[in-house]
C-alpha cells in the first residue's frame, strides 16, 4: 500500500476513535494524505473547493426539504392516526399489536424519513399499550427498533439520495421505487418472527373492527398517507423531480400539520426550521468532506487497487459479495449510516460492478445492510432511542432482537443475491434500464 | 467571550432559519413557474444551490456550536472528569486546526482566487467568490466556538431528530 493510503486510514481511525466529528476527521485525513503528492497551499484550496462543489447540487436540495417535511409531519400528530389505522387493518390477527407496531413504524418511518423519529413517536404510544396487553416490554421495544429502520428503504428516503450522489448519479426516482420490495420484505420477515413469538406466549388477539370503525380510522389516516402518494406518485408519474417533490412535501406537511391537524403552532415554525438546518448541515458537511475524500481516492487510484485486492482474494463472486456484506455489517455496528455510505460507496461500488452488480442493486443492498447496524450496539441511534422510550437497558433488548437480526440478515442475503428484488419495480415503471 | 458567542449563536440560528425559509420559497417559485408559466426560471435553480452551500457550511458551524455533529463516542463515554475534559479540549483543537487550515486558509485563498479571476455565476451573474466566502466565514465561527469550549467547557451534545 502507498504511504498516502496508510496516512489516510490511520489519521481517520485515530480521529474517529477519539470522537472527533466524523466529517472533520474525513477532511483532515484527506488533507494529510494529499500532502504526499500535492503542496500544502494547493491541497488546502483543493479540499475547500471540493467541499463547496460537493454540496453545490440541485439534487441534494431534496435532503433539507424532506428533513423539514419529516419534522413537520412527525410533530404534526400523525403517529396515533397511523396506529389507529393499522389497528383496524390487522389488529385482529394473532399477535396483532406487534403487527400494528411494525406497520405503523414502517409507515411513520417512510413519511418522516427517520427511523429515530419513528421509534420515539410510535414506540411512545405502542410500547406502553402493548405492555398493558401483556406483551413483554423488551420484546416490544425490540420490534419497534427493528421495524423503524424499514422506513429508510421505503421512500422518500434521504439516505438513498445520499447514495445517489455517492454512486455518481444513480437515478433517485429509480432508487426510491427500488426500496419498496426490500423494505416490505423486511417488515414481513419481522412479522413472521412476531407471529411465532406471539403464538408461543399466547398473546391476545384484537377485536375485529366494524365497517364504520374501519371507514373512520382509514379516513383519519388518509391525509398523512397521501403525502407518500403525492411525492412518489409525482416522481414515478414523471410530473416532478425528487427535489420538486420534496418542496411540495414541505408545503403539504405545513398545510396538514399547521392548518388541518393543527398540532404545530405557527410560532413553533422558526424553531422547526432551525432544527431542519442543523440536521441538514450535519449531512452537508459529511457530504462536503467525503467529496474531497473520494476525489483524493480516485486521484490516487485507490478504489482500483482495493478492487484488485478483493478480486484477488477469491474468484468466486459469491464469496466476494459475502465478504463485502460482512465488512459492511461490521462497519454498520460502529458507524452511522450516512458516513458509512459516503465512505464505502466509492470503495466497494467498483468491486460490485466488476461482479456484474448494477449500482442500483448495490445501493439498496448497502442501505439494507447498514439498517441492521442501526439496531446494534455500541453505535445504533435507533436502538438507544428505543431503550430510552421503553426505559430498559440495551443488554435486555439484545435477546429479543436476536431473531430479528436473523430475519433481517436473511432478507439481506435475498436482496444481495437476487437482483430482481431491487430491480423489478424500477424496471417495470420504466425508471431504470440495466 | 461567553456573551459574544451566545449572541453569535442566536443571530446565526435566526439567519439560517431565514435562509431555509427563502430556499423553500425559492424552489416553490421554481416549481410554480414550471407548471403554471411553462418556463422554469433559471435564476431560482442557481439561487437554491447557492443557498444550500451557505446553509450547509454556515450551518456546519451552528451544528458545531450545538455539538450535534456525528461522532463515535464509545471511548469518550468511558471517561469522566479531568480525562474527559482533556479529550474535549483535544477535539476542539483538532476542529480548530481543520477550520484554520482548510476553511480559513484554503477557503479564503479559493475566494480571493475566484474574485481575482472575476469568475461569474452563469444565471445570477454574481461573483463566485461571494459564494465561496462562506467557507472562511464558517471557519472563523468554528474557531470562535472552539475557543469558547476550551475556556468554558463543552455543551451537552445535541441529538437532533436525525433522519436516520
Amino acid at each position: 500500500m502507498d504511504w498516502s493510503v496508510i496516512v489516510l486510514l490511520v489519521t481517520f481511525v485515530v480521529l474517529l476513535v477519539l470522537n472527533v466529528p466524523i466529517s472533520i476527521g474525513i477532511g483532515i485525513a484527506t488533507f494529510a494524505a494529499m500532502l504526499f503528492t500535492i503542496d500544502f497551499g494547493p491541497a488546502a484550496v483543493t479540499v475547500a473547493q471540493r467541499m463547496a462543489g460537493g454540496i453545490n447540487s440541485f439534487a441534494l436540495l431534496a435532503i433539507p426539504f424532506f428533513v423539514l417535511s419529516g419534522l413537520l409531519m412527525g410533530r404534526g400528530g400523525i403517529a396515533h392516526r397511523l396506529i389507529e389505522f393499522a389497528k383496524v387493518l390487522i389488529g385482529m390477527l394473532p399477535g396483532g399489536l406487534a403487527f400494528v407496531n411494525i406497520i405503523s413504524c414502517t409507515l411513520f418511518g417512510a413519511i418522516s424519513g427517520s427511523a429515530v423519529a419513528a421509534t420515539s413517536a410510535i414506540g411512545g404510544f405502542m410500547i406502553p399499550t402493548m405492555e398493558k396487553e401483556g406483551y413483554d416490554k423488551n420484546f416490544t421495544a425490540a420490534v419497534t427498533v427493528a421495524s423503524s429502520t424499514t422506513g429508510l428503504l421505503i421512500p422518500p428516503s434521504n439516505i438513498l439520495i445520499v447514495y445517489s450522489l455517492a454512486s455518481g448519479g444513480v437515478s433517485i426516482a429509480a432508487l426510491f421505487i427500488a426500496g419498496y420490495l426490500p423494505g416490505i420484505l423486511v417488515a414481513l420477515s419481522l412479522m413472521a418472527v412476531c407471529a411465532v413469538y406471539a403464538k408461543k406466549h399466547g398473546y391476545p388477539v384484537g377485536k375485529v373492527p366494524t365497517a364504520k370503525e374501519l371507514a373512520k380510522k382509514s379516513l383519519d389516516a388518509i391525509p398523512s398517507l397521501f403525502l407518500i402518494v403525492l411525492v412518489i406518485g409525482g416522481i414515478v408519474g414523471g410530473f416532478f423531480t425528487a427535489t420538486e417533490a420534496s418542496v411540495i412535501a414541505v408545503l403539504y406537511s405545513l398545510l396538514l400539520s399547521v392548518f388541518v391537524y393543527k398540532e404545530v403552532k405557527l410560532p413553533e415554525l422558526p424553531e422547526i426550521f432551525v432544527k431542519a438546518v442543523e440536521t441538514t448541515a450535519i449531512v452537508m458537511l459529511l457530504i462536503a468532506t467525503s467529496t474531497a475524500m473520494s476525489w483524493m481516492l480516485s486521484y490516487e487510484n485507490i478504489p482500483q487497487n482495493i478492487s484488485a485486492t478483493l478480486m484477488g482474494l477469491s474468484d468466486n463472486p459469491f464469496i466476494i459479495l459475502l465478504t463485502i456484506n460482512l465488512v459492511l455489517l461490521l462497519v454498520g455496528i460502529f458507524m452511522d449510516m450516512t458516513p458509512a455510505v459516503l465512505i464505502f460507496t466509492p470503495i466497494f461500488l467498483p468491486v460490485a460492478m466488476e461482479l456484474g452488480m448494477s449500482p442500483l442493486h448495490f445501493g439498496i443492498m448497502m442501505v439494507l445492510n447498514l439498517c441492521i447496524g442501526l439496531c446494534t450496539p455500541p453505535v445504533g441511534a435507533v436502538l438507544f432511542v428505543g431503550c430510552g422510550i421503553a426505559k430498559t437497558s440495551i443488554a435486555k433488548l439484545i435477546k429479543p432482537l436476536m431473531p430479528m437480526y436473523a430475519a433481517m440478515v436473511v432478507v439481506l442475503m435475498l436482496v444481495a443475491y437476487v437482483p430482481a428484488i431491487s430491480e423489478f419495480l424500477p424496471t417495470f415503471f420504466g425508471l431504470y434500464e440495466k | 467571550m461567553k456573551q459574544l458567542t451566545a449572541t453569535i449563536e442566536k443571530i446565526l440560528g435566526a439567519f439560517l432559519g431565514l435562509l431555509m425559509a427563502i430556499m423553500v420559497l425559492d424552489v416553490t417559485w421554481q416549481v410554480a413557474t414550471r407548471f403554471v408559466l411553462q418556463e422554469p426560471s433559471s435564476y431560482t435553480e442557481e439561487l437554491a444551490r447557492f443557498l444550500l452551500v451557505w446553509i450547509g457550511l454556515l450551518g456546519a458551524a451552528y451544528a458545531y456550536r450545538k455539538k450535534a455533529h456525528l461522532g463515535l463516542d464509545i471511548l469518550s463515554q468511558q471517561l469522566e472528569g479531568k480525562a474527559k475534559r482533556k479529550l474535549d479540549i483535544f477535539i476542539s483543537l483538532v476542529c480548530t486546526l481543520f477550520a484554520c487550515v482548510i476553511m480559513i486558509y484554503g477557503g479564503a485563498k479559493l475566494m480571493l482566487l475566484t474574485l481575482d479571476l472575476e469568475q461569474m455565476s452563469a444565471a445570477l451573474q454574481v461573483k463566485v467568490g461571494y459564494l465561496y466566502s462562506v467557507i472562511p466565514l464558517s471557519g472563523v465561527l468554528i474557531v470562535l466556538f472552539s475557543v469558547d469550549r476550551i475556556l468554558y467547557g463543552d455543551p451537552e451534545p445535541d441529538h437532533v431528530e436525525f433522519y436516520e
